[in-house]
C-alpha cells in the first residue's frame, strides 16, 4: 500500500465505491452503506493518518485501511446510521401525535421549544434522570430483560423497515415474513413481564395483551398471504414494485381497511390500547416499570407505531414510488410522507373514537376483521384468476 | 312533548358507517384549528379578560378605612386581622392585613364593608416564595386602578317596604341597623367608646345614682355610626344590642 | 342444597383461589377523587364490589355549627365544586324556610338561572369525565372548552368561576350585571348548536355506544332500594324530578319537560342513564331562556335582596333540591341563635355510590369506568 505518496485523505482507503470492496456484504446499491463507508474514510483515513505521522509505515494505521477492518467499521457506523434515522422518525411521529392530537382537541399541543419538538427531548432527559426503581417483590430478571426483549425487537423491526430499495439492512425474498415474525413476538414477553411484576394490574394488563394479539393477528397475517400472492412475492422491493401502476389500496380496499386497524392494535394503540387501559389497570403491564425503563418501553411502543405505518405504506400506498412517474430522486423521503400520512390517520382514528373493551376487540376480530381478509382473499383470487394481475 | 336529543338517538349505527361520523367530525375541527387559532390562550402572554366584579385578591383604600374589623368578623376563614400602622399623620391606627393564603376569595370583606374601602381586585396571580410573602398589609393591600364595579354594594330590600308596596327602595344595612340600649344592664365603662371606630358614642353623665356618683352611659351618634357591631361585641354586660330593622 | 354440602362449600370458598380482590384507589386514574372500589374478579367478571369513601372527610357538618348562617354560604360552595351554585342555593332556601319568608321573584328567576347554569356546567364535567374514563380525550377537552363559556357567565353574574358564594339568605348576592342577559343567551345558543359535535363524537360512534349499552341493568326497585336518585334514577323508568314534583323558587313558572326513559320497560342501562343527562342539558337551555326573559319582564329595579334576621327562631327544618347528580337535601336543627345548631346535609352521591355493588354485578373489569362514570362522583360533598 502506497501510504507515502497521497492527493487526499479519501486516498488512504483501497476502494473509493464500497461495492469494489471483496468483503462487502451488499450485493446492490445501499445508500446508507456508501454513507457509512464515506464516513469511515474519512474517520478512518484521518486516524490512520495521524497515527502514521507519529509512527511512520506502522501496522496500526495499514490495519485500520485493510479491506475488511474498513468494512467491519462501515458496518458500525452503518448500524448507528440506520437506527438513528428510526429513531429520529419516531421522534417526529411523536411530536406530530402531540400536535395533531392537540389540535383535533381544540387545543395546541406541547409548545417547549422548535414549536413543541423539544419536548420529546426534554421527555428522554427527564425519564432519563429518574430513579431505577426495581419493587422488591418482582420475579427481578423476567423484570429486567422482559424490558430489554420488547424494546430490543421493537428496535430491530424498526430498523428492518426499508426506507426505499436503496435503504434497507437486509433485501430478503421473504422480508416481509420476517418482519411480520419478529413484529408478532414483543406481545409475548408483554405477557411475560405482566406475570413477572407480581401486580394484578400488570397481570390482567399481560393477558390482556395475549388476548389482544389472538384476535388480531389471524387477519392482519392472511392479509399479508394475501398481498404477497397479489404481486407474487414476499420481497418488500418486489411488492413496491408491483405497485408501481396501481396502488394496492384499490384492488384490496377492504384489506386495506382490516390492515388498518390491526396495525394499530398491533401497537397497541388507542382505541386498542386494552393492555395499558389507564382508566381500568392503571398503566396496565407496565404499571411497575419507571423511570428509564419505562421510557424506552415508550419508545419501543412508538418504535412498533412506526413500523405499522411504515407496513402499510409499502403494502397498499406503493411504499417509495409514486404513481406514473415511478421512483423519484429522493424515494425515502416519498415513503417517510406516506408512512407520516398513515399515521395521522391514527391520530385521527384516536382522536375520534374510544377505547375498546377487550371482548369486543376478540368479536371484532374473529366476527368482523376475519370474515373481511377473507373475502379480501377472494376478490384477490378471483383478480388473479381473472388476469388482471 | 318534544326532545331536542332523545327524539334523534339511539339511531342506528350501521348507516353513517359505525365510526365515521365522529371521525369526520374531528377532521373537520383539525383543518379549522389549523386556519383558525384553537381556543386555548397562551395563559402566561395572553390573558382572559376579567370584568370589574372579579374576585380576586382584596383591595384597600387605606384612607378610607376606619378600622372597624367588620371585613375580620365576617371573613370565613380568618384570613384577615387587624393591626396596628401608622397612617399619614403618624398616628397609629387598626388596618386590616389579609393572609392571601388562608384567603377563600369570597368577597364577602368587600361586601361587609360599610365604607366601600375594601374592594374586589381583579389580581390573581399572587404565588410568592414564602408564606411570609403572603401577608398582605394595609398598604400592600392598595389597588390603583379601583373602579366603581369593584366595590360590592350591600344593599338590600326591607321586606316592611316589600310589605308596604315600596320594593325599589334599597338600603344599605349599615345605614339602618344602629345600636340600642338596655339601661338596666349598662354600668358605664365607657368601653364601648373606646372601642368605637368613628367615635359615634359619646358618654354623657345622667344625674347621680344613689350613692351620689355619676350615671354615664352612652349617647349615640346615629350620622356617624357605621353599625360594624364593635360597642355590642365589646360590652362587658351584654346591654348594647344592635336593632334590625327589618 | 343438603347440609353435608355446606363444609365443602365453605372450605371451597376458602380456597377460591381463582377469584381476587383488585382495589382501586384511592389513588387510581378512574376515582375521580379520593375513594376506594374493591372489586371481586373472576378473571374478567366482577362478583363483589364494595365503595370506600371517607378519605376526604373534614367535618364539614361540625364546622358549620360554629359558624353564623350568613358565613356558611362560601363553606356550601366547597361542598362540591361542580354544583356550588345548587348548594348554596339549597342552604340558603332552608334558612329561608326556617326563617319563614319569601324572597323576591326577580331573585327566584336568577336562583333558576344560576342553577341551571350550574347544572349544565356540571353534566359537561360529567361528560368529559366519560369521555377520558372510556378512553377518548378529545370528548374532555371538548367538553371542558363548553364548560368554560359557562364559568364564564359566572364571572360575569357574580365574580368567581365556580366557588360562586353567590345566593344570600334573602335573594341573591347582587342584581344581574348590565349586558348579562344578552350574554346568557348567546352562550345557550351557542352551546345549543355546538353540543352537537359532541353528540356525533358519543352518540353516533359504535365504539362509546357499544360500551355502555347493554351493560348493568338497573331496575326501579333497585333505585328505589339502594336510594339512587338524579338523572341515573330517571334513566332506569322513575319518573321523579323534584323541580317539577315539589317545585321550589318559580319552578313551577316555568316550562320544561323532565327526561325520562324506559317508563314502560321499567329497568335501565348505562347507555340510557347517559342519554338523561344530556337531554337535561338541552332542557337546562330551554330554562334558563324562560327565566331569562322572566327577569327582563319583572324590571331593572325590583329588589332582589331581601333583608333577613341574623337569628333563626328555633326549629327543624327540612329543604330539598334536585341537584345535578340527585336530590340533596339540608336538615337544619336551629336554636334561637344566630348560630346553626345542627346542620345535616344529605349528599345524592353519598347515597348513589352506595349502588356501585349492584351496578358491578356481573360486568366486566372495563365496564366499570363506563359504568361508574354515570354515577358522576364528587368527593367534596361525599364525605363532607
Amino acid at each position: 500500500m502506497a501510504v507515502a505518496t497521497y492527493t487526499s485523505i479519501l486516498e488512504w482507503i483501497n476502494f473509493n465505491n464500497p461495492y469494489d470492496n471483496p468483503f462487502t456484504p451488499f450485493l446492490s446499491d445501499n445508500l446508507p452503506y456508501d454513507i457509512a463507508y464515506g464516513l469511515w474514510e474519512i474517520l478512518g483515513g484521518t486516524l490512520a493518518w495521524l497515527i502514521n505521522l507519529l509512527f511512520p509505515n506502522n501496522v496500526v494505521s495499514t490495519w485500520l485501511l485493510c479491506d475488511e477492518v474498513c468494512v467491519l467499521m462501515s458496518m458500525l457506523v452503518f448500524m448507528l446510521l440506520i437506527f438513528i434515522v428510526a429513531f429520529v422518525v419516531v421522534l417526529l411521529n411523536l411530536w406530530m401525535e402531540r400536535k395533531v392530537l392537540g389540535r383535533v382537541m381544540d387545543r395546541r399541543g406541547t409548545m417547549v421549544g422548535m414549536k413543541g419538538f423539544l419536548q420529546c427531548v426534554a421527555d428522554g432527559l427527564k425519564t432519563f434522570m429518574k430513579e431505577n426503581t426495581i419493587p422488591s417483590k418482582v420475579d427481578k430478571m423476567t423484570y429486567i430483560w422482559c424490558v430489554s426483549l420488547i424494546v430490543g425487537l421493537s428496535c430491530l423491526v424498526a430498523c428492518m423497515v426499508p426506507l426505499s430499495d436503496r435503504w434497507y439492512v437486509v433485501n430478503y425474498d421473504s422480508g416481509l415474513l420476517i418482519i411480520m415474525a419478529f413484529y408478532a413476538l414483543a406481545p409475548f414477553f408483554i405477557l411475560v413481564s405482566g406475570w413477572a411484576q407480581n401486580n394484578k394490574y400488570s397481570l390482567i394488563g399481560g393477558l390482556r395483551a395475549a388476548e389482544l394479539m389472538i384476535s388480531y393477528e389471524v387477519p392482519m397475517l392472511i392479509i399479508i398471504a394475501t398481498t404477497s400472492l397479489l404481486c407474487g412475492s414476499f420481497n418488500i422491493n418486489a411488492i413496491v414494485a408491483a405497485q408501481s401502476e396501481i396502488w394496492f389500496f384499490i384492488p384490496q380496499f377492504l384489506g386495506f381497511i382490516v390492515f388498518f386497524f390491526c396495525a394499530i392494535a398491533e401497537c397497541e394503540r388507542p382505541p386498542f390500547d386494552i393492555a395499558e387501559a389507564e382508566t381500568e389497570l392503571v398503566e396496565g403491564w407496565q404499571t411497575e416499570y419507571a423511570g428509564m425503563k419505562w421510557g424506552l418501553i415508550m419508545l419501543g411502543d412508538y418504535l412498533r407505531g412506526s413500523v405499522s405505518c411504515g407496513m402499510v405504506a409499502i403494502m397498499f400506498l406503493g411504499g417509495w414510488t409514486i404513481p406514473f412517474i415511478g421512483g423519484t430522486a429522493a424515494p425515502e423521503i416519498v415513503f417517510l410522507i406516506k408512512a407520516w400520512f398513515v399515521f395521522f390517520l391514527m391520530i385521527l382514528v384516536r382522536g375520534a373514537i374510544a377505547r375498546v373493551r377487550p371482548d369486543q376487540i376478540l368479536n371484532l376480530g374473529w366476527k368482523v376483521f376475519m370474515p373481511l381478509a377473507v373475502i379480501n382473499l377472494a376478490i384477490v383470487l378471483l383478480l388473479k384468476i381473472g388476469g388482471v394481475y | 312533548m318534544a326532545w331536542t336529543y332523545l327524539d334523534k338517538y339511539p339511531k342506528n349505527l350501521a348507516k353513517s358507517l359505525w365510526i365515521m361520523k365522529p371521525v369526520i367530525t374531528v377532521t373537520k375541527l383539525f383543518f379549522k384549528t389549523m386556519v383558525h387559532r384553537p381556543v386555548t390562550v397562551l395563559y402566561p402572554y395572553e390573558k382572559e379578560w376579567v370584568p370589574d366584579n372579579y374576585r380576586g385578591r382584596p383591595g384597600l383604600d387605606f384612607d378610607k378605612c376606619v378600622g372597624c374589623g367588620m371585613c375580620a368578623r365576617m371573613c370565613v376563614t380568618q384570613a384577615i386581622k387587624l393591626i396596628e400602622v401608622d397612617d399619614d399623620n403618624g398616628n397609629k391606627v387598626m388596618r386590616p392585613q389579609v393572609n392571601i393564603g388562608r384567603c377563600a376569595f369570597c368577597g364577602y370583606c368587600a361586601e361587609y364593608c360599610p365604607l366601600d374601602a375594601m374592594t374586589v381586585t381583579p389580581e390573581y396571580e399572587l404565588a410568592e416564595y414564602t408564606r411570609y410573602d403572603l401577608l398582605y398589609g394595609p398598604r400592600r393591600l392598595k389597588y390603583d386602578k379601583t373602579t366603581e364595579g369593584m366595590k360590592v354594594k350591600l344593599e338590600v330590600t326591607l321586606p316592611s317596604d316589600v310589605a308596604n308596596g315600596n320594593p325599589e327602595r334599597r338600603v344599605c344595612i349599615f345605614d339602618i341597623d344602629k345600636p340600642e340600649l338596655n339601661d338596666a344592664k349598662c354600668i358605664g365603662c365607657k368601653k364601648c367608646a373606646k372601642s368605637c371606630p368613628v367615635s359615634a358614642i359619646t358618654m354623657v353623665e345622667k344625674g347621680v345614682n344613689d350613692k351620689g356618683k355619676p350615671i354615664i352611659r352612652p349617647e349615640f351618634d346615629n350620622s356617624k355610626c357605621i353599625s360594624c357591631k364593635n360597642c355590642v361585641d365589646d360590652c362587658p354586660k351584654d346591654a348594647l344590642q344592635i336593632k334590625e330593622v327589618l | 342444597m343438603t347440609d353435608s354440602l355446606v363444609p365443602v362449600l365453605e372450605a371451597q370458598e376458602k380456597m377460591d383461589t381463582d377469584k381476587m380482590w383488585v382495589i382501586w384507589g384511592p389513588q387510581h386514574p378512574f376515582s375521580h377523587g379520593l375513594w376506594t372500589l374493591k372489586l371481586k374478579i373472576d378473571g374478567e367478571f366482577i362478583v363483589d364490589a364494595d365503595p370506600i369513601v371517607g378519605y376526604l372527610h373534614r367535618g364539614w357538618e361540625k364546622e358549620t355549627e360554629n359558624r353564623d348562617y350568613a358565613r356558611i354560604i362560601p363553606m356550601t360552595d366547597r361542598l362540591c365544586y361542580c354544583a356550588s351554585m345548587t348548594y348554596s342555593h339549597l342552604y340558603c332556601m332552608t334558612v329561608e324556610k326556617a326563617l319563614g319568608i319569601d324572597i323576591p321573584e326577580k331573585a327566584k328567576y336568577i336562583r333558576i338561572v344560576a342553577d341551571e347554569v350550574c347544572r349544565i356546567q356540571s353534566h359537561l364535567m360529567w361528560l368529559a369525565a366519560v369521555g377520558t374514563d372510556l378512553g377518548n380525550l378529545t370528548v374532555f377537552l371538548w367538553a371542558m372548552r363548553e364548560r368554560e363559556y359557562f364559568l364564564d357567565l359566572n364571572v360575569k353574574l357574580c365574580g368567581a368561576r365556580m366557588t360562586t358564594n353567590y345566593p344570600r339568605i334573602g335573594g341573591v348576592r347582587n342584581d344581574t350585571t348590565p349586558l348579562f342577559d344578552r350574554d346568557i343567551l348567546r352562550t345557550v345558543e351557542r352551546f345549543e348548536k355546538a353540543m352537537w359535535d359532541i353528540i356525533y363524537l358519543i352518540d353516533d360512534s359504535s365504539v362509546f355506544v357499544s360500551r355502555m349499552k347493554g351493560i348493568s341493568y338497573m331496575t326501579r326497585e333497585q333505585c328505589a332500594n339502594l336510594g339512587l336518585t338524579g338523572p341515573a334514577m330517571r334513566g332506569c323508568g322513575v319518573d321523579f324530578d323534584i323541580r317539577r314534583d315539589d317545585p321550589y323558587d318559580n319552578y313551577d313558572k316555568v316550562n320544561f319537560e323532565v327526561p325520562v326513559l324506559n317508563k314502560e320497560k321499567k329497568v335501565g342501562d348505562t347507555y340510557d342513564r347517559y342519554m338523561i343527562r344530556i337531554e337535561e342539558m338541552f332542557q337546562s337551555c330551554d330554562i334558563i331562556k324562560q327565566a331569562v326573559q322572566k327577569i327582563n319582564a319583572i324590571g331593572k329595579n325590583a329588589p332582589y335582596r331581601l333583608k333577613t334576621p341574623t337569628k333563626v327562631p328555633a326549629g327543624t327544618t327540612f329543604g330539598r333540591l334536585e341537584d345535578p347528580r340527585g336530590e340533596s337535601i339540608m336538615y337544619l336543627v336551629s336554636d334561637g341563635t344566630d348560630k346553626p345548631w345542627r346542620l345535616k346535609v344529605r349528599s345524592p352521591i353519598f347515597t348513589n355510590v352506595s349502588c356501585s355493588k349492584a351496578m358491578c354485578d356481573g360486568i366486566r373489569i372495563a365496564d366499570v369506568p363506563a359504568v361508574l362514570a354515570q354515577i358522576d362522583m364528587c368527593l367534596g360533598e361525599t364525605d363532607r
